[in-house]
């Protein structure tokens, strides 16, 4: 899909619209401060993804996986762009993230399913610190006074649900990669 | 203690850099520290925590919420008109390119954050805004005020002749398309579309800076058009224009795009592209920028304002 968005063609364009817009949307609200930052916010994002389709690398990942990189990328630049407040996730909103059941996350993505497969074991702790810098934006300073919890320790959390998830992807992409 | 990594794992300082990267973007000052640091092995490794936090992502939002369908129709339009619009004159590929690069392309691209002194640089826009409100003061008690520069010699000079090739160029005979000068004419003469004067900052590079820009906000089209611009050297800085939305937070005005103005040039007319839809404008800027355009300004170098109202 992605390579033919960046060869002009507008049936692509829509499919991507269609198929995607739900994911930018809940991400682009996740991560911003007002809905109106999140629709601008989106509009931004599939400007981006125009732009960038020629870019695409399936050996690299899922049309899907690409999207959320780009989605995320710019939001971060939004959110610290705008000013040092969390986004506008309060914080009960902690609360009502539902992880990908492991068993059935390859409906999502394979790469969701992988990601669902490292944080399923992580401890609950390390895996809130993944969740509130990652899905709801929040830096690892706030995480540590939102928790109440050493700077180092948000640190270390993040770094080892990040590379567990990576360990994750790379091993089962080598895998693939050896059956071939 | 001997260093036992494997020279393509980076070591636990670029980790932390490189996490802190992906989750929530680094300080100048890291980046600056980043960037010195191996780039192949940490584009390779940021690329995968990037992978990685986009697949955590994925697997945290294993419910969607639909797009709102005006959303998804204004998603759709600005598709069309970023897939069909011809290359912007004053914006070579190259630069535009380098552009979209920074934005989104390279895994390790930095997400380049706003010092807190941008957050203060809203102040540089009050300022050069004190001095426009002076300016159109001084203007309006002026006994002859001054004349819209549209017919002088030499003639007008489009800037610059930079033209990339279209993204969708369907080989339809078709006339010579109109150029910026007549198309900004035709705007004009539109009943409902602005015409707002632009005035000159301190800068140095605005001495002298005549003009005004043409808006039609049916169709979110317009063009600048000034004389006194001091010529720029692309490989050193582009001027870029800037749209302020009164429905947007101030702090991000929408990019108009960027142009370049050739030695001996007397006037110049450049068509505005905004990339986002301005809902109600409010004023329109040029800043100096390096090449190809900034996503966000610093507002050091404002060569020319203009506020409707």
């Amino acid at each position: 899909m992605l390579q033919r968005i960046a060869s002009g063609d507008a049936a692509a364009v829509r499919e991507c619209i269609d198929q995607y817009g739900p994911l930018v949307w809940s991400i682009a609200r996740r991560l911003s401060r007002t809905p109106s930052d999140a629709e601008d916010a989106t509009q931004e994002i599939f400007l981006d993804i125009w732009r960038s389709a020629g870019r695409f690398d399936a050996s690299q990942g899922s049309d899907k996986v690409f999207i959320a990189m780009i989605a995320r990328r710019r939001l971060i630049d939004r959110l610290r762009k705008s000013s040092a407040e969390p986004p506008m996730d309060p914080v009960e909103a902690l609360e009502v993230v539902a992880w990908a059941d492991p068993g059935t996350a390859s409906e999502t993505s394979i790469e969701a399913e992988q990601a669902a497969r490292a944080l399923a074991e992580l401890r609950p702790e390390q895996r809130q610190v993944l969740e509130l810098g990652l899905l709801h934006g929040l830096s690892q300073s706030e995480i540590a006074a939102r928790l109440g919890m050493p700077l180092g320790t948000v640190k270390s959390f993040m770094r080892r649900g990040l590379i567990k998830v990576r360990e994750y992807m790379n091993v089962d992409a080598e895998g693939v990669s050896s059956e071939r | 203690m001997t260093d036992t990594r494997p020279q393509d794992q980076p070591d636990e300082a670029m980790v932390d850099l490189l996490i802190k990267q992906v989750t929530e973007g680094l300080s100048p000052a890291e980046q600056r520290a980043l960037d010195v640091l191996d780039s192949e092995v940490a584009s390779a490794y940021s690329r995968d925590l990037e992978r990685a936090a986009a697949a955590v992502m994925i697997a945290g939002s294993p419910t969607q919420q639909p797009l709102p369908a005006a959303l998804a129709e204004r998603v759709a339009q600005q598709a069309a008109a970023h897939f069909a619009s011809p290359p912007k004159i004053g914006d070579s590929s190259k630069a535009r390119a380098a552009v979209d690069a920074a934005r989104t392309s390279a895994p390790s691209a930095p997400v380049r954050p706003v010092s807190r002194a941008n957050r203060y640089g809203a102040y540089g826009w009050l300022a050069a805004a004190a001095c426009l409100v002076l300016a159109i003061f001084a203007w309006q008690r002026s006994p002859s005020p001054p004349v819209v520069p549209v017919a002088q010699t030499p003639p007008p000079v489009i800037a610059p002749p930079v033209i990339a090739p279209p993204v969708i160029a369907p080989p339809v005979e078709k006339p010579p398309p109109p150029t910026p000068a007549e198309e900004r004419a035709a705007l004009l003469a539109k009943s409902d579309s602005l015409r707002i004067p632009l005035t000159s900052t301190k800068d140095p590079a605005a001495a002298g800076v005549t003009g005004d820009v043409v808006w039609d906000p049916a169709t979110q089209r317009g063009f600048l058009h000034f004389t006194g611009l001091a010529a720029n050297d692309p490989a050193v800085h582009q001027y870029q224009i800037w749209i302020f939305d009164a429905g947007r937070d101030k702090r991000y005005p929408v990019d108009g795009g960027v142009f370049d103005v050739p030695a001996n040039t007397a006037e110049v007319v450049v068509p505005i592209r905004a990339e986002l839809m301005v809902r109600k404008p409010a004023a329109f800027a040029v800043t100096v920028e390096k090449p190809g355009g900034v996503v966000v300004s610093g507002r050091e170098h404002v060569v020319a304002l203009g506020a409707i109202g």
